[in-house]
């Protein structure tokens, strides 16, 4: 979908921008400006955003156990 | 020579005989601690008196608290100051001169001033945050900007020191499993050689500054806590100046250094610095989670709009084609009484005419009426003179039987009624 070619990829933003333009996609949304047709690439972006937000954020289990192991050493 | 010669104990002896007069008994002095050693229960040190600007040494002694007396002034010290008995402090003592014949003078310290202690340690630290002052660097730290989510940790400790442990252990077993990443500079967090050491490891930081959201310096509050070591103007002038945000998290509540007045943030405890950093990276979460909900509820409401405006336009198909007939109906009828008002105006001034020609034609008839009466008239005129009636009138009369006219006498028998009509009346006789 050329609508997407407009998005940056999730991993080139630094974290702020990243909120941020999910801030903007929800002021959007709200300004009920959004175009239907476009709702499903939004939402998808907003998907997107938030879950290499939240990858940032935290760890899995495994990276926590390496961690901890090396501070028993 | 026969000069009489003491040995040397007598002399010591003298000597300390001399020494110990009123004068040099339960004296209070001021002094520096130095050297400060704790051995079998006593408290040994080195009392010195530094000139104020150039800090050399213009007088010192051997001091000691024997052991019945430092347990007592090392808690009320403690309790009063917040402070353990180290070098570095500047002391107000009550003390005694004594001299033993092997080990010399020494200053026998029986009692202590807190307040001096505490004066003095306010006086300096405010000299400090003075100078920070007016060098314009004291709230550069305390104003830098925060990353949205610190999460890359440089941490100055010393390994092995509770404080860090807990603040790792805290750290890693938040339950959001926030990504921290930490690496440890270390410091010596006690003693004379603290400054220094930490001053080197936040150099190192700075190095590799862009790895790093900020610095947490922390120590466990001990039972070697000497607070007084951080009270350095050197140390204080870093981390003011420091480019990335410092948490100092060192020892308990009660335990304040000029650090604290420096840095950008200051906690309790090491394990008070790492539920600070997870708050944040919590509230991170948190925020995120809500953008997630609005988002979501703003899509499923958008599409519940649309589904609504979908089934209004399909309620109203059926009904539309027949408005659309009557709405065209409407216009039909409003067309024809424009066009029959139109015609109304082109038709009246016609009738109007047809009227007037009506009546000049109506007139016309007339007087060829009334010229065709007048003829008639007169030719009635010439009609009348020539009827019956004024021919009766002039004498004739008419006979009849039964009805009709008589113009042959001989064809009537005699005894035959007889009618005769006049111009007046009518005259019944019988033949003879």
């Amino acid at each position: 979908m050329s609508n997407e070619m407009n998005f940056k990829p999730v991993k080139e933003l630094t974290y702020t921008e990243a909120v941020s333009e999910l801030e903007t996609i929800l002021q959007m949304m709200q300004g009920d400006k959004c175009d239907i047709d476009r709702l499903t690439d939004y939402t998808r972006r907003a998907t997107e955003l938030l879950t290499e937000c939240r990858s940032r954020l935290t760890t899995t289990d495994e990276q926590l156990r390496s961690i901890l192991s090396q501070l028993e050493k | 020579m026969n000069e009489q010669s003491l040995t040397l104990l007598q002399l010591n002896q003298r000597i300390a005989s001399l020494m110990t007069v009123p004068e040099t008994q339960n004296v209070w002095i001021t002094a520096e601690l130095s050297d400060v050693s704790a051995r079998g229960g006593h408290c040994y040190m080195e009392l010195l008196q530094k000139h104020p600007d150039t800090g050399a040494t213009l007088a010192k002694a051997r001091g000691v608290i024997w052991a019945n007396v430092y347990s007592r002034i090392a808690t009320e010290f403690l309790a009063a100051t917040g402070q353990r008995f180290a070098s570095g402090l500047k002391v107000m003592v009550r003390a005694s001169a004594t001299m033993h014949p092997v080990y010399g003078m020494s200053l026998v310290i029986s009692a202590i001033n807190p307040e001096y202690t505490m004066g003095d340690l306010l006086r300096r630290r405010r000299e400090i945050l003075e100078r920070l002052q007016k060098e314009g660097v004291l709230e550069l730290n305390r104003q830098l900007e925060w990353v949205e989510v610190p999460l890359r940790i440089a941490i100055v400790s010393a390994r092995g020191a509770a404080g860090y442990g807990d603040f790792i252990n805290q750290l890693y077993n938040n339950s959001s499993r926030l990504n921290f990443k930490t690496h440890l500079f270390e410091a010596v967090m006690q003693g004379e050689r603290t400054p220094t050491t930490i001053i080197a490891a936040l150099n190192e930081i700075a190095l590799q500054q862009d790895e790093w959201d900020c610095v947490v310096i922390i120590r466990g509050g001990g039972a070697t806590s000497d607070l007084v070591a951080f009270e350095d103007y050197e140390l204080a002038l870093n981390v003011a100046q420091f480019p990335l945000p410092i948490i100092i998290g060192i020892g308990h509540e009660r335990d304040i250094t000029v650090l604290d007045y420096v840095a950008n943030m200051r906690v309790k405890t090491p394990t008070a610095a790492a539920e600070w950093l997870i708050n944040r990276g919590n509230d991170a979460l948190e925020y995120l989670r809500s953008m997630g909900n609005a988002i979501l509820q703003k899509v499923s409401d958008r599409i519940a709009g649309s589904k609504e405006q979908l089934s209004y336009y399909e309620a109203l198909l059926p009904t539309a084609p027949l408005t659309a007939v009557e709405r065209e109906n409407a216009r039909l009828r409003s067309n024809m009484m424009s066009l029959a008002q139109i015609g109304a105006r082109r038709i009246s001034p016609e009738l109007a005419r047809l009227d007037h020609t009506m009546k000049s034609i109506a007139s016309a008839t007339d007087v060829v009426l009334r010229r065709r009466g007048d003829r008639l008239n007169s030719l009635q005129d010439m009609l009348n003179a020539l009827s019956p009636e004024a021919t009766l009138r002039r004498g004739y009369s008419i006979t009849r039987v039964g009805g009709k006219a008589i113009t042959d006498a001989s064809q009537i028998p005699s005894g035959t009624e007889i009618e005769t009509t006049l111009a007046n009346g009518t005259i019944l006789s019988v033949k003879k």
